[in-house]
């Protein structure tokens, strides 16, 4: 299969692999055919992604795709992950083969789950210092 | 320049240069039809006869015992519905590892209203024969099993299970597509009644393969048309591809004895050096009764396809245990039939080895290999950080 230079450069190199300690979101996406997952780090400083980690487990494509995800994400807001979609992704790898877009799937699904955890909990952390308030 | 090395001599292997030498004359000047009753025809009847002979010799059987065909699928076909066929009805028996060529052409004569009983293998890809013997009915017709596993390469019990489908009179066919010309085959001693084989597996060219059919087997033709190889299989010879076979068969028998022992001996060093550097690592197919190239292993917490194409980034070609299409993911039939787990089934890899591969590039490998799916294990969210 050929993939292109970009995406093979994602793998071989791989920007911000690894866990991440105390993020302040975490999200991860499995794509049930082949079992292929992810997993989003999120480092978020007034609102907007300061550091993005991966962890994944699949094919070089999903690999490479989740590597270019987290240069995606790096200084968006948190809302703006949400509106990330496969296509960006797709794009930031230099093309998928039809046969590999699960890769894209996975990484959005992460990047979204990461998003909306750190919301969860930011939501959760106003409504905890409201309470206290009262 | 990156170093090459090819491990995958189960999928196919490069024409010997004596083949194609063998093969150029019969685009050329011995390009007729075999069929054909002057001079020209007469030349390419010659190139057929004499790979025929050379195959029969290599089998030790008799020239008008053998047919060709345009791949191992085929014969494979040919062989299972063509015995099938000729009796209407009835039972047949086959492994659950068997090559899809023939484990599909047995589902398709299922749902064409033939029993099939699927054998078991144990955790080494092993068929029992006892369950071979208990599987037997009395409308049983044929028996199927390959001679080596091309994923995992165990060497099947196929003189015992030919014992059975003879005390029986059942017939029996044994797809040796990846063990002929690799270890010695005894078609009497076996019991064989059909014997799938191919050519490209063998440094002969793509496009050309083998079945043996024993005297008095009652078969039906899959194709029809003009009476070529004794109205068995219609359609003009492939000649040059059949001399290329023929000679590469002759290669062969002189080659491999020693090129069996070679490839052991580069087989288990391979394994020794992985085993030895990755943990977390295991050896999938049977320890001993092994193809003489091939090892497959299982990594755990790595898919393998990220490792074939790190690998190929590296230039080393290998192929992964279990195949993506379209973003689906099955993992490989022969380990799921072995009961390995899924998640070491998921990280399962195969290489061949062949006569071009030296020490020096199992070396190589083990210089890439380790490092390459310790960095893989970093990525992944399954390894335990």
């Amino acid at each position: 299969m050929n993939y292109s230079d970009r995406l093979v450069d994602h793998f071989r190199n791989p920007r911000n692999a690894g866990m991440m300690r105390n993020p302040d979101g975490v999200g991860e996406d499995e794509y049930q055919g082949c079992g292929d997952m992810t997993r989003f780090y999120l480092r978020v400083m007034d609102g907007r992604v300061a550091d993005a980690r991966f962890q994944s487990y699949g094919c070089g494509p999903t690999i490479a795709a989740s590597s270019a995800g987290t240069e995606l994400a790096a200084g968006r807001s948190v809302e703006e992950l949400l509106t990330l979609t496969e296509q960006d992704v797709t794009l930031a790898v230099g093309g998928l083969p039809p046969e590999r877009q699960h890769a894209a799937q996975v990484v959005v699904g992460a990047i979204r789950a990461a998003a909306y955890d750190h919301l969860r909990r930011r939501d959760a952390a106003l409504a905890g210092r409201a309470t206290e308030r009262v | 320049m990156i170093r090459r090395v090819y491990l995958d001599h189960n999928a196919s292997t490069q024409v010997h240069p004596e083949v194609v030498a063998a093969m150029l004359p019969y685009f050329g000047e011995r390009f007729g039809n075999p069929s054909s009753v002057h001079g020209f025809g007469r030349d390419a009847r010659d190139g057929l006869d004499t790979a025929r002979e050379t195959i029969a010799r290599f089998l030790r059987t008799g020239k008008d015992e053998l047919l060709f065909t345009s791949g191992g699928t085929e014969s494979d076909n040919l062989a299972v519905k063509g015995v099938a066929w000729a009796r209407g009805s009835g039972h047949i028996i086959a492994s659950r590892i068997e090559h899809h060529a023939v484990l599909h052409t047995c589902q398709a004569l299922e749902a064409q209203g033939f029993a099939l009983t699927y054998l078991p293998v144990d955790e080494f890809g092993m068929v029992d024969p006892d369950d071979a013997a208990r599987a037997v009915r009395p409308d049983t017709i044929l028996i199927t099993v390959m001679h080596a596993n091309s994923e995992v390469g165990t060497i099947q019990p196929v003189s015992e299970i030919g014992r059975i489908a003879r005390e029986r009179g059942i017939l029996f066919h044994v797809d040796a597509i990846q063990t002929f010309g690799k270890v010695p085959i005894d078609l009497d001693a076996f019991g064989i009644d059909l014997l799938s084989f191919s050519g490209h597996k063998i440094y002969g060219p793509k496009g050309v393969a083998g079945l043996y059919v024993r005297k008095k087997t009652k078969m039906v033709a899959l194709q029809h048309g003009g009476d070529h190889e004794r109205r068995r299989r219609a359609g003009t010879e492939n000649v040059p591809g059949i001399v290329g076979f023929g000679k590469a068969v002759e290669i062969r028998a002189r080659e491999m004895e020693a090129e069996r022992a070679r490839l052991m001996a580069l087989r288990d060093r391979l394994w020794a050096g992985i085993s030895g550097e990755v943990p977390e690592v295991r050896l999938n197919g049977h320890p001993t009764s092994r193809l003489p190239g091939t090892l497959n292993v299982s990594f755990r917490h790595v898919e393998s396809e990220s490792i074939v194409l790190g690998l190929d980034l590296k230039g080393v070609a290998v192929s992964a245990g279990s195949a993506c299409t379209s973003g689906n993911v099955e993992p490989s039939h022969v380990l799921v039939a072995m009961g390995v787990p899924l998640d070491w089934a998921m990280g399962a890899l195969r290489a061949s080895l062949g006569r071009e591969n030296s020490p020096e590039d199992i070396g190589y490998v083990l210089q890439v290999l380790p490092p390459l799916v310790e960095r893989l294990r970093r990525l992944s969210p399954a390894a335990v950080s």
